[in-house]
């Protein structure tokens, strides 16, 4: 049974590691207003911070000399040395890349970064990340079956969409993100794609 | 006119409540689409509207705190807010006083420490204005904090209580703070009982503070319950809207 908690509520009488919970006197008290159930407590709303080993799509907002600053939809940026890309970037270009490691101010350094292709993207709150993939990616599946696009999900909430029916992607995307609390989401996201795909006749392009 | 000897008789105030009534409030959570957490608080004629943006880069850069965030608060009320002569020429030193110590109040609450080197904005704009306005933007602020997904330690809860003649009194009305004999607005952290605000304007005697330290946290909760319902309300609301666009497809 889910029920909301508040900030200040207390989730668990011993102290426990919980995303959007905090501890004080030994015991765990949500930090966020947040769903709980049984184990799980997951937050309404979050923001990205850079993790190590996290896969994300960052943005070239700066260019320097030896390298690149990249936004990742976070209060953080991160930065990427010249020397571990082989392409070269222009500003607003999107890179798919792993962080390597996070200094004491969370910034990020990048590693094996992939340019991504022309296409659209949307920036969605972090804490959905997980909706979006579904469990062991089921609903990317799902999304890339009936739309026929390439989708690729930062961890920091960054979704880019290329190819196929990107435009109906991206509107599952954003239902997916505005109902990413509710429960008998896939069924509901089959049912639209299902419905879209047959009025416009396919894949798109 | 009123007169100080209107605002307690028969036990009953100006407004017909007695020592312990709050105004109505009402609490209205995720107004602006714009804003990452707003709320609109309506406590009898006070109208205040709180809106967070942030955690973000600290601006101006020396202003960082490398370990933990900073929080920039801002109190201002609307040209058109009083009866009287405050707000009407902006920024003044009452509104900077009240910026100030709200600031204090949620860097206490919000676990600043899990956003290094960043800011966060939380702005409380008093659009009507009727006593209690600090309490109020700091009882907005700790809504529109929530809402933002901003973590917390606890929802800070605003509330005065003030002295007429003899008769303690909480949550004061504009005549009440002006022609009464004392006031002493307080934010506290309900699950912890600290606080993190306490002003006094006025005379009070030491068994006064400990009877208005007694109301004020007794009266908490009711606010508190209020703060609750608003962001379930917007978690009701987004639920609805769900269901909506599922019927209509």
């Amino acid at each position: 049974m889910k029920q909301l908690v508040f900030p200040g509520d207390k989730v668990a009488d011993e102290p426990r590691r919980i995303p959007g919970c905090f501890v004080e006197d030994g015991k765990t008290y949500a930090a966020n207003v947040s769903l709980q159930s049984d184990d799980h407590v997951v937050p309404l709303k979050g923001y990205y911070v850079p993790k190590t080993g996290d896969d994300i799509i960052g943005i070239v907002d700066e260019e320097r000399f030896s390298g690149y600053n990249l936004a990742l939809n976070s209060p953080y940026g991160a930065s990427l040395s010249a020397r571990d890309t082989r392409d070269e970037l222009k500003l607003r270009d999107a890179v798919y890349a792993k962080i390597l490691a996070v200094n004491e101010v969370k910034e990020a350094v990048l590693i094996e970064p992939q340019k991504l292709a022309q296409g659209s993207m949307i920036a969605i709150d972090a804490v959905k990340v997980p909706r979006i993939s579904g469990r062991n990616g089921s609903m990317l599946d799902t999304l890339a079956k009936f739309t026929g696009s390439r989708i690729t999900v930062g961890k920091n909430g960054i979704v880019h969409v290329e190819g196929g029916n990107s435009e109906l992607a991206m509107k599952a995307v954003e239902k997916i993100c505005r109902e990413s609390h509710t429960s008998g989401l896939t069924e509901r996201i089959t049912k639209m794609l299902e419905e879209q795909t047959r009025k416009t006749g396919g894949q798109g392009d | 006119m009123v007169e100080k000897a209107d605002l307690f008789k028969n036990g009953k105030r100006l407004d017909g409540r007695g020592p312990m009534d709050l105004r109505p409030l009402k609490i209205t959570a995720g107004v602006l689409d714009r804003a990452q957490g707003s709320a609109l608080v309506e406590w009898g004629r006070n109208k205040v509207l709180a809106a967070v943006y942030g955690p973000h880069e600290v601006l101006p850069k020396h202003l960082a705190d490398p370990p933990k965030a900073i929080i920039n608060a801002r109190y201002i009320m609307a040209p058109f807010s009083g009866q009287e002569e405050h707000g009407r020429s902006g920024p003044n030193r009452r509104s900077i006083e009240i910026s100030k110590v709200a600031k204090h109040v949620f860097e206490n609450a919000v676990l600043v420490d899990q956003f290094p080197k960043t800011m966060i904005d939380v702005h409380m704009e008093v659009l009507q204005s009727d006593g209690g306005t600090r309490v109020a933007g700091i009882t907005a602020g700790a809504v529109a904090l929530a809402d933002a997904g901003i973590p917390l330690r606890d929802l800070p809860v605003g509330l005065s209580a003030g002295l007429i003649g003899e008769h303690m009194v909480l949550d004061l009305d504009k005549y009440e703070d002006n022609l009464g004999d004392s006031d002493m607005p307080m934010v506290i952290l309900p699950r912890t009982g600290e606080i993190l605000l306490s002003q006094m304007d006025g005379m009070l005697s030491r068994d006064d503070i400990s009877k208005a330290f007694d109301m004020i946290f007794q009266g908490a909760q009711k606010v508190r319950d209020k703060q609750i319902e608003a962001l379930r309300q917007s978690y009701e609301r987004m639920a609805a809207q769900a269901q909506q666009g599922e019927n209509n497809q």
